[in-house]
């Protein structure tokens, strides 16, 4: 029982930690700004109401979930559609050898910075700085690595025995992988989907580079909220909390792969 | 036909050519030429880059909407956060894509945004549609910005300039009076020097902490430096010598500037390092702080005026209404900081448009109109908004507040304006918070001078001699 | 099992196009640009070889940066592997309860960084911020701190933020080594007598150990990168104090656009991340 007692003490402490910032951040989106700038600090607000959702519809901060939606959402389709098939040549015809594996590896390490410099300049040429599918391709193509690596290990994971039985009766590589193989890989695949997602939704300095107007997302509206003149706390809190909702509800959905798809599979 | 029919024919004819002759009358102001000549692009959008928040409320709520109303063309504004106006309208341009029909800039980042081919000369349509002397209102110390290098690249549209506000009752009361005479052997009086500055406020916060401190001005990161050059300038520092190009922002003075700065920050509310324009005309509407030093707008708003618009209600309620006073900050020459120009961009598809737009938005009497929204930011520029008895109307201390914003234009320092602008200030900007984090003042100073010098090599010391020679030229660079 | 060649090179085709276009041939003309003179301050390009190079070495800011990005790599991720540790440790008994409290304690993993660094930005505020005010309470006196502008405390700031939000990854990742040791093993250790120390030393770490250094090479190449806690929570401020390399690299090529340069410092960066990167791929196991 003393056992108990120290584990369930420190995981209190832990649960405090790791929740109370999320609970105050949340807070401030129904807070009034008399209680958000009083010191002492107002922990209870006295009349939570959704003003500050109205005005992130009103001054169409709300545009910004859209984009992010449209952006992650599209990002992740295609890369799943490149890296599925990929992953799997790799995985059963062991294609491109272990070096390939990793080549593909290390291009989700490349520092983000040394990529989304050039990719300005490159954009800025055929006009797609500020574009739906300039950001889209570019998450897709970052996040690309990251599928073919997670399915690779997914696929591998299914008995051999199961598509040989499927290619003796004469069917064709590409028959036995979207039919046989995917289905088979579908809960990981789900799971390397969401967390591909997540990725896009959550990324930040691609985003600042290249959007401006028409297609900003969620982390670049939020940092509209804080200028040197004004900090809008308020809005700030409201917009975190529906930027963070979606991937916390998606987040519960992928559980059991949490820690293979945050450790690029190290775990299993 | 009647004769009830006859006459009512009669006067509806007198009227409608009365009208016409009215119409024709005043179709020589900026203002209707821009209407009339805009109608024509009826059904297009105009999109312009505005500062995000309170000032971005103008086009969105005001001009906008009227703009639509006269013209049928659509504005639409894209907020940016004023630390990212520059790089968004410099990559914007670079991107080459057509983001921004209408620019608004900070004037001293003209030189840079010209430099880097952004900005569309406009004087091909002032010769076409500007009626002759109508920029002659403008105060002629902000007259000083609309060229470079002999064009013209945007209209005036903002007049920014630091105020210091006081609480008239604190000063004034006998006991208040008393105390600081015999502390000090001097008068309680709005302070005209740093150091009489730091001995008032140290008064009042010695007095009435936690509850009122003496004084507040903004020591948050990003716009420092405008407290920065006008303390130093007023202090007799030069940024630069004129034959070497070294920056001179390291020298005894600059550096004693530095120091004083620091120092002042005692006497004021604790967290102040982190305070930015909002938490100081907070603090000062909730009667919290004796002595502010910031732009116009909270010299209205703490008097009443728009407070309670759907705009400024997430503002505290002021309870300084009748008890603020208004003088030039110390020193006596304040910094005329930032500002906004309207320009046209290189990119815009619809530049004679845009164009149109900024000549009725900053014509005498739309601009009137908007220096005068209760909620905002853009403030009075021209002769005949300071002498606008409308606005004198506004409250019963309007008067002087116009007077005080007239002759700060007057004796105001312009910012620092040669290419490189946005860098040089960047290096000063964190030079001071670096003063303010605990670093030494001339070791921050000597840091900030040395990128100064780069800067200047980078760009080319014989290209900045000149651009700075003909900046330090102009009368309102340095203290007159 | 054999595919036919032409299938197995055309399935890996497409991603390989979308890989190259957008990564790879990016990272060439990077490497083009850091070879030319090219600064939006003045007209014209022109091919200096490796000046930039030359200069960005003796830039004394980027040293400065690259000390405060390693001086935030080693205390964050070995604050995070202490507490995570500690934390897995705890969650790999049989606690009643545990399956509640997992999915909570990794939310912050799941939040954009960006978000949870202006949210913590609301924390650390002098006024308005709960910190202060906790502190207060537990000191019996008001505080007033200005976290993120005092070069006292605003490492403390960035790190603890960090902290938060990483100790989580850390915790799962361990988590799942630490299940993974069967019991038995513990149960032979206590009957030789060994104590719950002298287990956690012996048998634990070393079972978790490979695990261990993978999780903690994939965190410090992270932080290596780190750029959006920062942008938020201090914009590299007060000064340059707290400015990281990839901040300092942002603000080189999207604040002054000085081309030729920053991209010559983008390819420094990417040149230490690829040793890095090499290191951790040789502890993936790869089958």
């Amino acid at each position: 029982m003393h056992r108990y007692a120290l584990a369930y003490l420190v995981v209190a402490v832990a649960l405090a930690f790791f929740l109370f910032p999320i609970v105050w951040m949340f807070g401030m989106a129904v807070k009034q700004p008399a209680e958000y700038f009083s010191t002492p600090p107002v922990w209870l607000p006295r009349a939570p109401d959704l003003s500050h959702f109205r005005q992130l519809v009103l001054n169409r901060s709300i545009n910004s979930l859209v984009n992010s939606l449209v952006i992650a959402g599209g990002a992740t389709l295609l890369a799943l559609l490149v890296g599925c098939p990929a992953a799997y040549s790799m995985a059963r015809f062991n294609t491109g050898g272990r070096n390939f594996a990793f080549w593909v590896l290390s291009q989700r390490m490349l520092p983000p910075i040394a990529i989304v410099f050039p990719v300005f300049l490159l954009f800025r040429i055929i006009g797609w700085v500020d574009t739906y599918q300039g950001l889209t391709l570019l998450y897709a193509a970052f996040n690309a690595p990251y599928v073919i690596w997670m399915m690779r290990g997914y696929f591998r994971d299914i008995p051999v025995e199961v598509e040989e039985s499927a290619l003796v009766d004469g069917a064709s590589t590409l028959r036995v992988f979207w039919s046989i193989s995917l289905p088979l890989a579908a809960a990981g695949l789900i799971a390397t989907g969401v967390f591909t997602f997540i990725f896009s939704w959550n990324e930040f300095l691609f985003a600042v580079v290249l959007t401006r107007a028409r297609v900003v997302t969620v982390p670049v509206a939020m940092s509209g909220y804080f200028g040197s003149q004004s900090t809008f706390w308020g809005e700030a809190g409201a917009l975190s909390l529906l930027a963070s909702a979606p991937v916390f509800v998606l987040s519960l959905l992928v559980q059991r792969y949490l820690t293979r798809g945050l450790t690029l599979g190290a775990v299993k | 036909m009647s004769r009830t029919m006859r006459s009512f024919i009669l006067i509806l004819a007198i009227t409608l050519v009365g009208f016409g002759w009215t119409a024709a009358g005043r179709a020589q102001s900026a203002a209707d030429i821009a209407v009339k000549a805009a109608q024509k692009y009826s059904g297009t959008t105009l999109r312009v880059i505005w500062e995000a928040g309170l000032q971005a409320q103008d086009p969105l709520t005001f001009s906008g909407p009227e703009w639509k109303r006269l013209t049928g063309i659509t504005l639409q504004v894209v907020e940016t956060p004023f630390p990212e106006i520059f790089s968004k309208i410099v990559t914007a341009h670079l991107g080459g894509s057509r983001d921004f029909d209408v620019i608004s800039y900070v004037p001293a980042w003209q030189a840079d945004l010209v430099a880097a081919g952004a900005l569309e000369p406009l004087d091909p349509f002032l010769d076409k549609y500007m009626p002759r002397g109508s920029l002659d209102d403008i105060h002629p110390t902000y007259r000083q910005w609309l060229n470079w290098k002999g064009k013209t690249y945007g209209i005036f549209d903002d007049g920014d300039v630091f105020v210091m506000y006081y609480r008239r009752d604190l000063f004034a009361e006998p006991a208040n009076r008393a105390a600081f005479r015999a502390k000090y052997g001097q008068d309680l009086v709005p302070p005209r020097t740093w150091a009489d500055w730091d001995k008032v406020c140290g008064f009042f916060t010695e007095k009435y902490k936690p509850t009122l401190y003496g004084c507040a001005i903004q020591r948050t990161e990003g716009q420092d430096y405008f407290w920065t050059e006008e303390a130093m300038r007023n202090n007799g520092v030069r940024f630069f010598d004129p034959q070497t190009m070294k920056a001179q922002i390291n020298s005894p003075p600059a550096v004693r500037t530095l120091t004083e700065m620091v120092n002042a920050n005692k006497s004021m509310p604790p967290g102040v390092e982190k305070w930015g324009f909002i938490e100081v005309f907070s603090a000062w509407m909730a009667g919290k702080v004796a002595m502010i030093v910031t732009w116009p707008p909270p010299g209205r708003w703490s008097e009443g005026y728009g407070n309670r618009v759907e705009q400024l209600k997430w503002l505290p309620e002021t309870k300084v209404i009748g008890k603020v006073g208004y003088a030039l900050p110390p020193g006596g020459h304040p910094e005329l900081a930032a500002a906004f120009n309207l320009g046209v961009s290189v990119e815009s598809a619809n530049k004679e448009a845009a164009y149109l737009f900024i000549q009725w938005a900053t014509s005498k009497e739309t601009s009137l109109k908007r220096v005068m929204l209760p909620f905002a930011l853009r403030d009075p520029y021209r002769l005949s908004h300071y002498a606008s008895k409308e606005y004198r109307a506004l409250w019963p201390h309007a008067p002087e507040y116009l007077d005080t914003l007239k002759s700060g234009a007057e004796r105001g320092l312009l910012d620092l304006a040669i290419p490189g602008a946005r860098e040089y200030e960047e290096a000063l900007d964190r030079a001071t918070v670096a003063v303010y984090a605990g670093t030494p003042p001339k070791e921050a100073l000597d840091k900030a001078a040395t990128e100064w010098d780069q800067v200047t090599q980078r760009i080319g010391v014989d290209k900045q001699r000149q651009a700075y020679q003909e900046w330090a030229s102009k009368p309102n660079a340095y203290p007159h | 099992m054999n595919g036919s060649r032409l299938s197995k090179y055309a399935m890996v085709a497409p991603a390989v196009v979308l890989i190259v276009s957008l990564t790879i041939f990016p990272v060439l003309y990077l490497l083009w640009i850091s070879l030319l003179d090219w600064d939006l301050q003045r007209a014209g390009r022109a091919f200096v070889g490796l000046a930039n190079y030359a200069g960005a070495l003796q830039d004394r800011r980027m040293w400065e940066a690259l000390a405060h990005t390693l001086l935030i790599m080693v205390v964050a991720v070995t604050a995070e592997l202490v507490l995570g540790l500690v934390l897995a440790e705890v969650l790999a008994g049989p606690l009643p309860g545990k399956r509640v409290v997992i999915p909570l304690l990794i939310l912050p993993v799941i939040m954009s960084p960006i978000v949870a660094g202006y949210g913590w930005r609301m924390l650390w505020d002098t006024q308005y911020g709960p910190i202060n005010q906790l502190l207060g309470w537990l000191l019996g006196r008001p505080l007033t701190l200005v976290w993120l502008i005092n070069s006292k405390t605003v490492y403390f700031s960035l790190i603890v933020t960090e902290v938060w939000q990483w100790t989580p990854f850390m915790f799962l990742a361990l988590l799942a080594g630490l299940v993974a040791i069967s019991p038995e093993i513990h149960e032979a250790a206590a009957i030789d007598g060994a104590g719950r120390w002298q287990r956690f030393w012996q048998i634990t770490l070393p079972l978790v150990r490979p695990l261990m250094l993978v999780a903690l090479l994939i965190r410090a190449l992270d932080v290596f990168k780190i750029f959006d806690t920062v942008f938020s929570l201090t914009f590299g401020g007060p000064g340059t104090f707290t400015e990281t390399i990839t901040l300092y690299v942002y603000l080189l090529g999207f604040r002054n656009f000085r081309l030729g340069y920053t991209a010559a410092m983008a390819v420094l960066v990417l040149a230490l991340v690829s040793l890095a990167t090499t290191v951790l791929l040789r502890r993936f196991s790869d089958e």
